[in-house]
This record gives C-alpha cells, structure tokens and sequence, in this order.
C-alpha cells in the first residue's frame, strides 16, 4: 500500500460501548482505493458493529470515521456515500428484481430511462440477465443475493460494505457466490469491506485482513501474513491448526550461517529469521508449526539439523492427506502429511523423526 | 490526514439541518404522536380526574364523599361489581364448557357449538336486551305463550345479556388454551389409569387456569363497562355506565359524573395492568416439537352429558336471540302480530342512522389505521425513550370503560383549543382513538416479521423516513393496516357507550338509533337497525378472515 495514496476510508481510534460494555476499544486503520479489506474474527468480536458504524447504523462513541476525507461520522446512512449488502439481503418483498436494483437510483431522481439502462448493465454484471420482472420470492438464494449486489452497487458508493453475505448459502454456493463477489470487485475495482467468521473464506477473498478480537485488532496484513507470520497465539489459533512448541532465544548474534537458535526441551531448533525486532537472547517464545509444514521420518533416518523424535500415537487417512498425531515428549503434535500415495505410511506405535522447517515462525510468549 | 478532513464546523448550515432532520425525523414523527395520544386519550381521562376533585370552589374531596354518602351512588358501584362478578363466574363456567366440547366433544357438534358460541360476534351487545324483551318482555312471545308474569328488566335480565353478549370472549380465549395443550399429557395420564374426570380436574383444568383467570379479568372489565344492557333492561337498578350517561343528560352535573367514571375506571386499570404486565407470558405452553394429531375420543356419558346441560340451552338462547331479532325487523311486533312488513326496514330515520354510522366508521378505521400502522412502527424502530409508555397508552383505549371517555371527550373538547363539541371530528378521534389496539398490535405483530435490514437498506439506498415508511413499509404492513382498518370500522358501527355523549341532535348513529328506539319499546325499528348493522359487520369479519387466510394475521383471535 503506498503511502502516497490517500485511503478511501480511514477509522480513527474508534470506540464503541453500547452501556458499560465496550464493544470496540479504539479501532484505528485504512482501506485503499480499490482494495478488498475483509473484517474477520469470531462472534462478538465487534466486527459487524465495525461495519454497522461505517454503514452509519450505529453511531460511534468516540473517533473518526473519514470517507475520501471528509468525516462521515455524524451522518445518517442515507447521506453516506457507503453501501451495505445485508446478511439477510433486506430484499423489497413488495417489488421485482428490476424496483429493487433501481430503488436506489429512483430516490436521486433520475430519468427513468438511465435507470432502466443502469440495471441493465448491472443484470448483466451479476448474470441475472432476463430476470429483472421476477418477484424475490421467484428467484432463488444465490439470485437473491446477486440482486442485493446489484442494488448495492447501482449508487457507485464510494465503499461497498458486505456483512456476513454468503452466510445464507450453501456450501457449494457459498464458493461460487465467494468467487463472484471477488471477480466483480476486482472488475469494477470498488473499495470493499467483507465482514466473515470464516477464516477461510476471508483468506480467500481478501487483499488484506483485519483480524479482530475483543475489540481490538489483533492484527491487519494480507492472508499469508496472516496465516504465515500470525503476530500472536490468537491469530495463529485463529487461522488454521497450530502447533506450539515452548522455546528460549540462545544465540541472537547473526552469525555466519545466518540462524538463530531456539532451544526446547525436546531439542535445539534453528531459525532462518526472527521477524519480531524486539526479541533479546533469552526471550521466551513460542514457535508456531502448522502441520503442513513438518516432514515425517522413519526413526532409522539419519540425524539431521531441527529433528525432533516422536511416537505416531494415531493416524487418520484422508485421501488427499493423512493426519498423523505425534506423541513427543508429554505433548502430542498434529501433522499433515500430503500425498500419502507417495509417501511412506506409518503405524500407530511406530517411533519416528521429524524436521521442523528452518523457516518456522515464532512469537514472544507473553500476552 | 487530520486537516485533509472538511471539518463539521465548515459545513453550511443547511447541511447541518439536512442531517439533522434526516437522523431524527422517526423521533419527530414518534413525538407528533404522542402529542395527539396526550390529547386525544390521556388529556380527557385526567380531563375525567380533574373534574372529580375540581368543584367551583377549587380542589374538593366533597363529590366523593357525596359519593359515598348516597346509597343512589355506592349501590351503583357495588351492583356494577356485582354485576361483573356474577357475569365473570358465569362466563368461566359456560365458556369452559363450550371450549371443553368443542376441543374434546363429539366431532359433529364441534362445528355447530363452536358457531352458536361466536355469534354474538357479529352484534352488538345491546341487542341481547332487545331480543330479551322481544322473548320475555310484558308482551313477549315467551310471556304471552306460557302467560307467565315475569319481569325482565331486571337483575336476571341483565345478567342474562350480558353473559350472551360476551360469550365469545369467554370462549375464545378458554378455547385457545385448551387447544395448544398438548393432547399427549391426557394420553398419559389416561395411560396412567386415569379417568376422564381425573383427567380434568388434575390436568386440564389447572393447565388451563392462568389463561382462564386471564379470560375471566377482560370479562369482568368489559361486562361492567358495557352500557347498553344495563340501561336497556337495568331498570330502577344503578350501574355505574348508565348512571354516569344520566348524570349528564338528565342532571347536567359532570362533577358526579366524572366520579362514577373515576370509580368505574379505577377497577379496569388495575386489570389492564395485571392482565398486559402481570400475567403477561404466564401460562402453560405444553406443546414441545410437534403437536400430535389426536382421534376424538369418547366423552364419559356423566361429563358429556353435564357439560351438554349447560351448553345447549346456551346455545338455544344464542340461536332464539338472533332469530327474533331478524324476526323482529320483518314482521309486525313479534308473537303479538306475527303479519309481514319491510316498513321497519325501510325506515328512513334507521337507514340516515346506518349512513352516518358507516360514514363515520369509515373515517375512524381510515384515520385509526394511520396512526396505528405509524405508532407501530415507531414503537417498534423507534430509538427513543418512552416507548412502553407510548404503547401502554395506545393500549389504554381498549381497557378504558368507553362511557368514562366519552365523559372525557364531552369536558375536554367542548371549549377552546380544542373545540370538537357537535362536530363529526369529535367522534371520528374517539373511535379512533379508543379502537387503536387492534391497529397498533396487528403493526406490531407484522412489524416483528419485517426484518429491520430492510429499512436499514433502505435507509443505506438514500430514503429518509417518510421514504422508507410509505414506500418499502407501509406497502409491506398493508395487511396490518387494512386489519387495523376493518376492525375499527366494525367496531365503530356497533360502539355505543362513548358516542351517546357526543352525538347532537339531528346526527343519529345506528347505535345510538338501537339503544332509544329500545328503550322506547320500537322492537321493530330497533330489530330492522340490528339486522343492517349484523350485516355489515359480518361482511367486515368475512373481509378479516379472508386476510388471515390470505396474510396470516389473524386479529380476531386476539
């Protein structure tokens, strides 16, 4: 993102408390032109009121909330330039697919000509071509979300605002319609807040996450900064299964090789990098081990660097994977292993060895 | 980034009023409301307060205790107990029984009881006097044919009529209780080894009490605050509703007035209140999962055939009732000089009555509706503080006696600012007003099945409040409205005991029409009315049953 550029959107230090419960406590942050900035964390984060704010539904206690530089923060919705597409689509019940995309447009007064071209061209954006004289109740729940987008984008808002939309999908649509939603943004280029649980799917979709908690944000990057280099145990828990495995700093100094070295009870474990400046020799941490990221051993292999030995205490198969847990020490340790077919198959009860990555990130232990 | 932001204070004071207006328009909607709620129900009724303690010398407890120095004025509180007590014991029992057999009963007298308890619906209370003494008046058919010496305007005659006119109330709330029991529980209990009888005494009965007792306090409430059977047959007998009309026309005094209103109101709102907050979500909701459907099963002979005793002659009199009262507008003078005749039908004074009666009904159910479907939503959406108040007011008018408002509206509106005296407006905003619930809770119902994303996306969209209210809500909650619409038509049509206060001479209402040409003994003009005023009120129920089937809002249960 550059610095540059003035964001589309920018929160300043904002709160909420809704009576003595504080909902959000000082949300600083900004979205860029074009960017697709999704708010994900679990339920009572604060993420949809977050949004809820920016939508204008819910006034703010304190801070700022500037929309292309102005402070949008006193307003009501309908004099914001921001759309929301709801959970539940907020469809007009008592209007066709073609009254619902133009409502909008029909409030600014426009010829009704232009607005029958404008929801054509939006028909067509979201493949509903052919269907703008149905009722909603005639259309079904993919359609009826696709005609919320419609409706939502017919304005040009500055920031379009998704609040948990593919939450009333099934599965299989909620890929496609995640698919769609992505393609369309990306198309038109229009600054986007998508608002999930789902961690996966707010991977998926997103420039860039911001991930809350408590109503502080626990972190913002984009998804492999998420997923890869999680600042804390929350975020690392939070994306995906982790392994963590308690360590000590030994050596700091960048020697010849480059590493540092973490020591743990089960054994010395080296590290290309410490991301984190404000680690010293002998800070407490913890090393953060996805299961992917684990090569498995049989225990007859030769010893090599950030080897560990274990037990497979139980393996489950997969297809694509076999999910091995591993007793190590008193702890058990998950681990993927892809490609079974090719891979040597272990037992329960077979002794093994296995490497952790040079490149595996760690975390200080406090908070 | 802080000085690229336009600062609030650089922006014109016209924006700033824009966005003003736009933020708050539903709280200065909601607080246009409540102004006329103050006006034109909570105004009178202190209006009624104030009067009772306010004599020409200033604050006074005298009218009281003049009231409680006459036995003129006490016996008419204790016989209006009396009344409502008798008529409530009375109601429970019959009620329970029709419901009991309807819910339980043989199959092919389901349908029919469950008609005969209804029926009284479709009329107005009042006309249960008319067919009394059409039955067993001095020259009734009953009277003459058993040449029996029996007077009807009295206690029994009362009581008899009341219990008739309200009927359906009884039944219809015993009734729903006792069908959203879960038949399963009996089925056990009869696995159990109990019998019928046990069954019911030690299962239905105490599952169905607290919706019962609810039953019983609205009959008590609505049976005391009628006014046309008690003045109709009440005779020498004080009742408080009566006497308070009587007080006015005949004597004037609207100090003493205002007391008996005060007394009659006192025991309405202590039920009001118990009823909407103290048994509110009380009952016994037995129904888990789905409810089994359930063969009839056979009714022990002994219950069956108690139950029976009481039901059918119930349903006889209910039947009789209407009979001659359509009788009554096509024949001479019923069982004296059974000759056919359309003359009362014709009666031009009766069909100027109907025609105003309709065209003040309709005002009132279109007026009522509006701020019904409005005070709904804004109850329901509505940010601002207050909002129980509002809706326990815009409920009010349904517990409150429509004598005590209608002594209200007289004292509060007969001078300015607000001078409605002898204009039809006066009586447009008292039925309105009075007949708001219904409106106001079918609104409130349909509102909690809108969810609130749809005026938030509306709002998001660009509409400001009056927007979304006339285009994306009220087109959404137009069954509500047309409900609120119907039901204060009808109710309209057929209330009488605050429009006898307002009306003036040469506007005669349908209702008011019915209640003098009674008490004058004009059986047939009176029958002729009752019958047109049946008809459109059983077309108004046709149209409300009609929307539940179509809609699902159901305001006849309620």
């Amino acid at each position: 993102m550059g610095n540059t550029e003035t964001p589309m959107l920018e929160l300043v230090d904002v709160h909420k408390s809704f009576g003595d419960v504080d909902v959000l406590k000082g949300i600083s942050a900004s979205i860029s032109k074009g960017e697709l900035l999704t708010f994900v964390g679990p339920s009572g984060c604060g993420k949809t009121t977050l949004l809820r704010i920016i939508g204008g539904f819910t006034p703010i206690t304190s801070g700022k909330i500037i929309l292309d530089g102005e402070d949008i923060a006193d307003l009501p919705p309908n004099m914001r330039d921001t759309k929301m597409v709801f959970q539940s689509y907020a469809l007009f019940p008592h209007m066709n697919v073609r009254k619902n995309i133009g409502f909008g447009l029909k409030l600014k007064k426009m010829p009704q000509k232009k607005i029958d071209d404008r929801v054509d061209e939006l028909l067509a954006l979201v493949h509903l071509e052919g269907l703008g004289d149905r009722t909603i109740e005639r259309i079904s729940g993919g359609q009826q979300q696709r005609v919320a987008l419609a409706r939502s984008l017919a304005l040009e808002p500055k920031v379009l605002l998704l609040d948990e939309p593919l939450s009333n999908l099934d599965a299989n649509l909620r890929v496609v319609m995640r698919d769609e939603i992505r393609n369309i943004q990306e198309r038109i280029r229009i600054t986007t807040i998508f608002v999930t649980h789902d961690q996966y799917e707010a991977m998926s979709i997103s420039d860039r996450l911001l991930v809350l908690n408590d109503g502080i944000i626990q972190q913002i990057g984009s998804p492999s900064d998420i997923y890869e280099t999680p600042d804390n145990r929350f975020i690392a828990e939070f994306v995906g299964y982790v392994n963590f495995l308690e360590g000590k700093i030994e050596s700091f100094d960048q020697d010849s090789s480059g590493l540092f070295l973490v020591s743990t009870e089960y054994g010395d474990i080296s590290l290309n990098k410490i991301n984190e400046k404000n680690f010293d020799k002998g800070d407490d941490v913890f090393l953060v081990i996805r299961p992917e990221t684990v090569t498995l051993f049989p225990s007859d292999a030769e010893d090599m660097p950030n080897m560990l030995k274990g037990k497979i205490q139980h393996s489950m198969y997969a297809g694509n994977l076999v999910k091995y847990t591993i007793k190590c020490g008193d702890r058990e340790i998950l681990i993927d292993q892809y490609n079974p077919k090719d891979s040597i198959k272990f037992r329960c009860g077979d002794n093994i060895k296995f490497t952790v990555p040079r490149t595996v990130h760690a975390i200080p232990k406090r908070g | 980034m802080a000085e690229a932001v336009a600062g609030n204070d650089q922006r014109s004071l016209l924006y700033k009023i824009r966005i003003f207006v736009n933020s708050h328009l539903i709280n200065m909607f909601a607080g246009g409301l409540f102004a006329l709620l103050a006006i034109f129900l909570a105004f009178p009724i202190v209006m009624v307060f104030i009067k009772s303690l306010w004599g020409d010398d200033g604050f006074t407890l005298g009218f009281y205790q003049e009231f409680f120095s006459y036995n003129f004025y006490y016996w008419s509180f204790l016989n209006t107990m009396i009344l409502g007590l008798s008529a409530m014991v009375i109601l429970v029992v019959v009620g329970f029984c029709f419901a009991y057999m309807t819910t339980k009963g043989p199959n092919w007298l389901r349908k029919p009881l469950k008609v005969c308890a209804l029926m009284p619906l479709c009329a107005p209370p009042y006309i249960f006097s008319i067919s009394l003494i059409t039955l067993f008046g001095r020259n009734g058919m009953v009277t003459n044919f058993f040449d029996l010496n029996f007077n009807i305007y009295s206690w029994t005659g009362v009581i008899v009529a009341q219990c008739l006119a309200f009927l359906p109330l009884s039944y219809m709330m015993i009734e729903n209780v006792l069908n959203s029991q879960n038949p399963s529980l009996e089925e056990s209990a009869s696995d159990m080894g109990a019998s019928e009888f046990t069954i019911m005494r030690a299962i239905t009965i105490p599952l169905a009490a607290p919706g019962v007792l609810k039953a019983a306090l609205l009959v008590f409430v609505m049976t005391i605050a009628e006014f046309g059977n008690p003045a109709i047959l009440g005779g020498r007998i004080p009742f408080l509703a009566p006497d308070t009309y009587l007080m006015i026309t005949g004597e004037g005094d609207f100090n003493m007035a205002s007391v008996l209103s005060v007394v009659l109101m006192v025991p309405c709102l202590i039920i009001f209140v118990i009823h909407n907050y103290m048994l509110k979500g009380k009952g016994y909701t037995t129904i888990v999962g789905k409810p089994t459907a359930v063969d009839p099963k056979d009714m022990t002979p002994l219950i069956k055939y108690s139950l029976l005793a009481i039901v059918i002659p119930v349903a006889i009199m209910v039947l009789l009732s209407f009979a001659v009262i359509v009788m009554g507008a096509f024949v001479k003078i019923v069982g004296v000089d059974n000759t056919f005749v359309i003359d009362h039908m014709l009666n031009m004074q009766s069909n100027t009555a109907i025609f105003n009666s309709v065209k003040l009904s309709l005002l009132a159910g279109l007026f009522g509706a509006i701020v019904g479907t409005l005070l709904a939503y804004v109850i329901m959406r509505g940010k601002f503080k207050g909002r129980k108040v509002m809706e326990m007011m815009a409920l009010s008018g349904f517990a409150l006696p429509g004598t005590v408002i209608g002594v209200g509206y007289i004292m509060a509106f007969n001078r300015p600012p607000f001078l409605l005296a002898g204009t039809i407006w006066i009586l447009i905003l008292n039925c309105a007003f009075r007949f708001l619930a219904v409106g106001v809770e079918a609104g409130i119902s349909k509102l909690h099945q809108i969810s609130i994303e749809i005026e938030e996306a509306s709002a998001d969209l660009g509409a400001d409040f009056i927007t979304i209210f006339f285009k994306v809500i009220l087109p959404i909650m137009f069954s509500a409205f047309i409900a609120g619409f119907i039901y204060t038509f009808m109710t309209t049509m057929m209330s009488l005991s605050s429009v006898i206060f307002l009306v003036t001479p040469g506007f005669d209402l349908a209702a008011v029409y019915i209640y003098l040409t009674a008490q004058l003994g004009e059986l047939g003009l009176a029958s002729a009315a009752t019958v047109k005023m049946m008809l459109i009120v059983v077309i108004c129920f046709a149209s409300l049953k009609l929307l539940a089937k179509k809609t699902g809002l159901d305001v006849i249960e309620k």
